[in-house]
């Protein structure tokens, strides 16, 4: 064994209320920024495939704007200068909780937004001109038909996406969130011992993260279209593996 | 005085540069079946879809019986696409829904029918293709020939005043055209006014009730299909016949 490994500490660790709390606060942060940055990068993404050219720049404007910059630095942003530029903000209300879903939320929105466009552009045109054929609206060809089956192929990278937004979570440690890395941090300090609290924290990732998988793969054969739910041409799930250095 | 369904008048349109229709005239009274035939790339298919207001003419008319569709927004159209049923090459049966749910898709999102008003008609028009066995099944599990009757329930429960065909045997195993063409054959027995662009030459002599010829964007002849076929007047119709032949 190991020379100086406590056992004992890493249980202790590994069961202690810092310990859950944080990961509880990584994963709702994870889930909330992730559902956040959905909703807006559909629309990001409807923007980017528009006819209108004003839309398109939009679009473009805004996934330049949050993906060259860096995201420890946005998180900074919101948290320090939006309070002094915006007296909404310097309010009770903006946590660093609320902050951190804020910034994240819109830095994912734009890596969603790609990912969704894909996905839309994915579904063949021919089922868009049968949707107009029928008599449909753009609306409704796109709720009916166009979405369900861009679904499919957004599922895999979006699972990419979440595991990166989990692990980026460790970042709103700077605008002092107690999530997993404080509290490996803190009880470090307090021990002088670090394997064993960063190895506790490390097992909460990786339980979070074999859970994701095992809900996207069920996503996966939901969203694949036979009636017997055979998983012919598609194979396995992605692996979600990211290896994101945002 | 004829019972005119579908008309374009002077229709033309352009891709950039390219001139697919320069100013094509053509009508199809009530019951009647027009079969356009024509190399690739002549405009039967874009003409096809300018009557089903699928692409807008950059100049020109089109008729639904007395409504000038070509004077009405994107917004006002939709309702009147359903009233001309389209049918497609490649089918472009929704992916993502049973054959049942296709066929249901337009009467509960276009008609606004109850769900159980629409599964039942659904089946009703399944059953008239003859694929009721398969309602259940995604198109992915049909053959091609399925596929297509399916397509061609979903275009017909709308009770369209028109069905435009666009080459619908074209992506077919040969083994496979024989069903669908039964399937246009009774349609146009019983009645429907159809326009079917198509490469079957035999369906044109016996279904058709004239044969048109296009080329270039033009329609070059249009005459009954037992003159078309037997004395064709345009020397470009005969060679292309000479051709498919």
């Amino acid at each position: 064994m190991l020379a100086s490994f406590d056992a004992h500490l890493f249980w202790t660790a590994l069961s202690s209320g810092p310990y859950w709390r944080g990961a509880l606060t990584a994963l709702e942060l994870t889930v909330v920024s992730l559902a956040t940055a959905v909703v807006i990068g559909f629309f990001v993404a409807l923007a980017a495939l528009s006819n209108r050219r004003r839309n398109r720049s939009l679009a473009w404007v805004y996934n330049w704007l949050f993906r060259a910059t860096p995201t420890l630095l946005q998180l900074y942003f919101v948290w320090y200068a939006l309070p002094q530029l915006w007296g909404v903000f310097a309010g009770h209300w903006f946590t660093p909780f609320a902050a951190a879903w804020l910034a994240l939320s819109l830095n994912e929105a734009a890596y969603m937004s790609e990912i969704i466009r894909a996905g839309l552009l994915s579904v063949e045109p021919g089922q868009e001109l049968a949707g107009r054929a029928l008599g449909m609206t753009r609306r409704q060809i796109l709720r009916k038909v166009i979405v369900p089956q861009a679904v499919r192929i957004v599922i895999p990278p979006t699972g990419n996406e979440f595991i990166t937004l989990l692990k980026l979570t460790s970042l709103a440690f700077v605008i002092s969130l107690h999530e997993l890395l404080t509290a490996a941090q803190e009880l470090a300090a307090a021990t002088f011992q670090y394997p064993e609290p960063l190895l506790a924290s490390l097992v909460y990732y990786l339980v979070i993260v074999s859970i994701l998988m095992m809900i996207q793969a069920r996503l996966e054969r939901r969203f694949t279209w036979t009636s017997r739910r055979r998983r012919r041409r598609f194979g396995p799930p992605v692996p979600a593996i990211s290896h994101d250095a945002r | 005085m004829a019972d005119v369904v579908l008309r374009a008048d002077g229709v033309q349109k352009h891709y950039g540069e390219l001139e697919v229709l320069k100013g094509v005239t053509f009508e199809v009274d009530r019951g009647q079946v027009k079969v356009i035939i024509g190399p690739s790339g002549s405009g039967k298919s874009t003409l096809l879809r300018c009557l089903a207001m699928l692409e807008a003419p950059d100049a020109g008319d089109v008729y639904l019986e007395t409504e000038r569709l070509t004077a009405l927004s994107e917004k006002q159209l939709a309702p009147h696409r359903s009233e001309v049923g389209m049918v497609f090459q490649r089918f472009n049966l929704f992916q993502n829904m049973t054959a049942l749910a296709n066929v249901m898709c337009g009467l509960l999102e276009v008609r606004r029918l109850s769900k159980r008003e629409a599964r039942e008609r659904a089946l009703e028009f399944l059953a008239r293709v003859g694929v009721a066995d398969k309602a259940s099944q995604y198109p992915d599990e049909l053959s091609g020939g399925q596929q297509q009757r399916v397509a061609i329930a979903r275009a017909l429960v709308m009770r369209p005043k028109a069905m435009l065909f666009d080459e619908p045997t074209s992506a077919l195993d040969v083994e496979l055209v024989r069903e669908v063409l039964d399937v246009m054959e009774l349609l146009a027995r019983e009645g429907m006014t159809m326009v079917v662009v198509t490469h079957e030459l035999r369906f044109a002599q016996h279904v058709a009730s004239a044969v048109l010829m296009m080329d270039e964007g033009r329609i070059v002849e249009e005459a009954r299909p037992d003159e078309f076929f037997s004395a064709p007047k345009e020397e470009r119709t005969r060679r292309f016949l000479a051709l498919v032949e």
